[in-house]
């Protein structure tokens, strides 16, 4: 069997065509990659550090993708069923709060919530890990689900123009029904998933960011290493910080380069992981939208 | 309520956006200024208690960090307060409290601001708000200009049906021509080089500037303006979005009208019925006979609007890259430093110039989008 027959029988050339999936595996291999040569070169404890900070990054973004889902499916639905209901005081108010919270940036939004997580851990009123994740998360939610809010809302609006809303209506399907199962899910799955894979990596860059902001510290009494190890924690970490100071060094003597992949390896991996992730989920949103032609 | 009827009713129209505007303006004023109140009259009272305790401190034959003297303080006020054995260790603890902020908190310490919010700070502020809103402009228009011409350059190529470099590298690697290998590896080189620019695009500011901190001065402010546009995927989103509204646009049936009726809808560079590429300069009005022209107004027109959500984010941007590289005397660092030293007060005014900021971006996008409007005769 020559290269060619054995390449198309693989379906390489189909993955082309379908750029999410090629980049879902581009992304999964060169994690795997780093994480093979981090086992071979990476010291243990430094090695243990980084899949924990990988793994609650992870976790945190996956939590930010559901609060996000539910908390934008409320806020879209309600504002749509407010706009067309009696009530339009309700909607004049929902959507001005809305309005509110756009105008606020993300960063100031999940600093804020940092605070009072802060404050929290100081008062000992939150202790575990978990829960300090589901925090980070449900704050950096608040930020992003509004996103959300308007591909539902865009969704409902443009389905609401189309005469098979006035059908299920007439045949006495409830306009709930319509809303939540008949356009919502059956007929924006994919425009909702790949907004929910955008927010995946803005979660990632915002967690990322706040935490190695937050190593100048937010308060005297708490300080980073009384938050759950992320990335963005890992990164701010004195060794990693050195790590990539050391990438100044290739200005001067090119000849560093084999040095960099052995000696500064844990914030080299910490920022690649973080710069990898953010441009194959990237990628991979954008591959989405061509394959699903949602554009 | 009447208010909130007529924001309602009339709520596509500019003087009601405009009014919806400076109502959050003024509701986030409010409760900023509430906030500040009531944590000036916590800070009063909390140096009045501090000062009741202070006189304690004040004993100069006590000397609280030695245990005899501690115990005779403490037998002392079993004698004065007798019975009172909670409110007599309360005491004991909150002298020890405020011994301890006076080593350890640096707002004793480094103190700049003891007295809160004060004019002098207000001023102070200001210089570096003016500097902050300078710089986020500028960012702004690049950006604004840039992602355009990123996004009109990625339409016309796909336009031009060219597949990406490492396909392209496949298919001749795959194909008969043997002897163009070489061609595949340079495809290959220049797939890896726009993988690199593309991870640079991505990376957020911290991961750059610490990189290059030894080399070059992060400090400065043309290098935050720098960072501001290549850093965090702002460019790349917004070139993203433009793209969106090219590729919509160019599907929409007037296009393939314009395109019957004999418009220029070659994308070839320069030729004669294509795309010249020193149009890529001013597109705007670089294209009068081409079909791409009509499809480029009308994106722009959607993109106005869409600049706010991007305005934010750029904001996000500029925050983190203050903060991270920890650019002393910079407006946004000041913001974590306040939070550090619990002067919440300065903190609070801080996070209101920054909403101040995003609003008043709105506001000049929504004046700049209703003129858009009247000059295309909505």
């Amino acid at each position: 069997m020559d290269i060619n027959t054995s390449i198309r029988k693989f379906g390489f050339q189909d993955l082309f065509n379908r750029k999410d999936l090629l980049w879902l595996i581009i992304w999964i291999a060169g994690l795997g990659l780093l994480w093979i040569w981090n086992a071979l070169f990476l010291n243990a404890p430094a090695f243990a550090r980084l899949q924990t900070a990988f793994l609650n990054s992870l976790l945190t973004g996956m939590m930010v993708v559901v609060f996000s889902l539910v908390l934008g499916w409320i806020t879209g639905v309600s504002l749509h069923l407010l706009e067309r209901s009696e009530l339009k005081t309700g909607f004049a108010i929902l959507s001005f709060v809305t309005d509110m919270l756009r105008s606020i940036p993300q960063i100031i939004a999940v600093l804020i919530g940092y605070v009072i997580l802060t404050m929290l851990l100081y008062k000992g009123i939150i202790q575990s890990s978990f829960i300090q994740l589901i925090w980070i998360a449900g704050t950096i939610s608040i930020a992003v689900f509004l996103e959300v809010a308007d591909t539902i809302k865009q969704r409902i609006d443009y389905y609401r123009t189309l005469d098979f809303v006035d059908a299920m209506l007439c045949c006495g399907i409830k306009i709930r029904r319509i809303i939540n199962i008949e356009i919502l899910w059956k007929n924006s799955k994919s425009h909702l998933l790949h907004k929910l894979i955008a927010i995946f990596g803005v979660s990632i860059f915002l967690q990322c960011s706040i935490d190695f902001i937050i190593s100048v510290g937010l308060s005297t009494d708490v300080s980073l290493i009384n938050f759950p190890m992320t990335l963005g924690n890992l990164l701010a970490n004195v060794d990693s910080k050195q790590d990539i100071l050391a990438l100044s060094n290739l200005f001067t003597d090119l000849g560093y380069l084999p040095e960099i992949f052995k000696r500064h390896l844990q914030g080299l991996s910490v920022a690649s992981c973080i710069v990898f992730s953010l441009l194959c989920i990237y990628m991979i949103a954008n591959g989405f939208v061509r394959r699903k032609k949602l554009i | 309520m009447k208010i909130l009827r007529i924001l309602h009713k009339e709520h596509s129209s500019l003087r009601t956006r405009l009014l919806i505007h400076c109502a959050g303006i003024l509701l986030m004023a409010c409760i900023f200024w509430i906030f500040i109140s009531m944590y000036e009259i916590s800070r009063v009272e909390s140096r009045q208690s501090e000062k009741e305790i202070q006189k304690y401190l004040d004993l100069n034959y006590i000397d609280f960090g030695n245990p005899l003297d501690r115990t005779l303080f403490r037998e002392s006020l079993e004698i004065f307060y007798k019975g009172q054995t909670q409110r007599n260790d309360s005491l004991l603890t909150a002298i020890d409290n405020l011994r301890q902020r006076q080593f350890s908190d640096p707002s004793y310490k480094t103190v700049e601001n003891p007295n809160g919010l004060t004019w002098q700070v207000l001023q102070k502020l200001g210089g570096m708000y003016l500097q902050f809103i300078a710089v986020y402009a500028v960012v702004l228009l690049v950006i604004y200009f840039a992602a355009q011409r990123i996004a009109v350059y990625r339409f016309i190529k796909m336009k031009q049906h060219r597949e990406s470099y490492i396909s392209q590298a496949f298919d001749i690697v795959t194909g008969a021509d043997k002897k163009s290998a070489g061609k595949a590896a340079a495809l290959i080189i220049k797939a890896f080089l726009k993988g690199m620019l593309y991870m640079l695009l991505f990376s957020p500011a911290y991961v750059i500037a610490y990189s290059v901190k030894t080399t070059i001065d992060t400090s400065s402010v043309i290098f935050m303006i720098l960072l501001g546009i290549i850093s965090n995927g702002v460019l790349i989103h917004t070139a993203n979005k433009f793209f969106t509204f090219l590729t919509g646009e160019s599907r929409k049936g007037y296009i393939q009208t314009a395109v019957v009726k004999n418009l220029n809808a070659s994308y070839e560079w320069n030729a004669p019925e294509g795309i010249p590429i020193k149009t890529m300069l001013h597109i705007k009005h670089g294209l009068r006979s081409h079909v791409f022209q009509a499809i480029f107004e009308n994106a722009r027109f959607q993109f106005i609007p869409a600049l706010k959500e991007h305005a934010s984010f750029l904001v996000t941007g500029l925050i983190i890259i203050e903060m991270a590289l920890n650019i002393q005397g910079h407006f946004c660092y000041v913001l974590l430093q306040q939070i550090l030293y619990r002067q919440y007060d300065i903190a609070a005014v801080i996070i209101f110039g920054i909403f101040l900021a995003v609003k008043l971006t709105e506001i000049v996008i929504d004046i700049w989008e209703y003129m858009e409007k009247k000059k295309y005769g909505y």
